[in-house]
């Protein structure tokens, strides 16, 4: 019980500030139908982009897990404040843990209102999740787009 | 075999009996006061919890005890590990936040417009290919009131005893008589 308050308490201990690169290559909007209701219209914006980042530091004896990921923050034209996962990540060795990875959105990126017209330009930005052996889980963020992107009229096809 | 039990017994007399049934509920009263007061503490109906599906993986496993916390003036974040309960689903369910929607609040409403009150969340297991929305039983977003908390720290397998005791009943009810029995024919 004691040894295990003391591995716990030991991660504080440990504190690692990882950065990376993180580049929106490509940002398409499309128009189509929603999930739930087939004839209602529902933009879905398909997001590329690319990801270097270096999250070793991250591992040390209490690291069981990285959960890493991308999240779009936006506030619509209704002014909502949006955060939007739109790729993540599991590592769960210390190898795997240089990332660099060029890809699409893994999760459907669609706005509450079902349309992004007149939506301001969004910030993306990589955070990651520290999962312990036991202890505290802590959060933190690698990278941040330093200007924010458009998002372009939406299109009716890919 | 029993006389001289007896005999002890009835020389310690119904004091001491008493005593003994004195002892047991206050056990019982501290453990729900302990219980009830971490509630209070931590905001949430719940603040300790036994993950009891895989749908976490490989964060938590079945067995995994998670401490939960809820402060009512904190907004949920993307990527924080809540525990959410629907109305009519009779477990609650531990998954990670895929979105968060920050309502503007109605000018009208008198509620406090803090950000945390009207927020709209979609939820995913790690382990999971989609997401929540076919376990909200029709509703479209979770809101702030389906929430228990959120996750803050973890302890693994020391809850298993608990799905242990769910599985085979026999254990529950062995445990239990046990112990009642030692409380009842302990004396200092």
């Amino acid at each position: 019980m004691v040894l295990l308050a003391a591995i716990a308490l030991s991660s504080f201990v440990f504190t690692a500030d990882p950065q990376g690169d993180l580049a929106i290559s490509s940002l398409k909007v499309v128009s189509s139908n929603a999930r739930r209701y087939p004839n209602k219209k529902q933009d879905l914006a398909f997001v590329h982009f690319n990801i270097t980042a270096d999250l070793t530091p991250l591992f040390h004896w209490n690291t069981k897990q990285l959960f890493l990921y991308l999240e779009a923050e936006y506030t619509n034209a209704k002014g909502t404040k949006n955060e939007v996962v739109i790729w993540d990540r599991i590592v769960r060795r210390k190898e795997d843990a240089f990332i660099k990875f060029a890809g699409k959105n893994k999760y459907m990126f669609r706005d509450v209102s079902s349309s992004f017209k007149n939506v301001p330009p969004a910030h993306y930005s990589l955070k990651y999740n520290v999962m312990p052996y036991v202890g505290v889980l802590t959060y933190g963020e690698a990278v941040r787009t330093t200007e924010p992107i458009a998002f372009p009229p939406s299109q009716s096809r890919l | 075999m029993f006389t001289e039990e007896l005999k002890a017994f009835k020389r310690l007399g119904f004091r001491h009996v008493l005593l003994q049934v004195l002892n047991f509920a206050s056990v019982i009263a501290s453990g729900l006061m302990i219980w009830k007061g971490l509630g209070i503490v931590t905001n949430s109906e719940s603040p300790i919890v036994v993950v009891l599906s895989g749908s976490m993986e490989p964060a938590f496993y079945r067995g995994d005890l998670l401490f939960l916390t809820n402060p009512a003036g904190e907004r949920y974040n993307t990527g924080d590990i809540t525990v959410y309960k629907i109305p009519g689903a009779d477990i609650p369910i531990v998954h990670r936040v895929l979105e968060t929607h920050d309502v503007k609040a109605k000018k009208s409403s008198k509620v406090a417009a803090t950000g945390a009150a009207n927020q709209l969340l979609l939820t995913k297991g790690d382990n999971n290919y989609v997401d929540d929305i076919e376990l909200y039983q029709g509703l479209e977003w979770l809101e702030r009131k389906h929430i228990v908390g959120k996750v803050r720290g973890f302890l693994p397998y020391v809850g298993y005893v608990t799905i242990a005791m769910n599985d085979f009943p026999q254990l529950k009810y062995a445990l239990l008589g046990g112990l009642g029995l030692l409380a009842l024919i302990q004396r200092e």
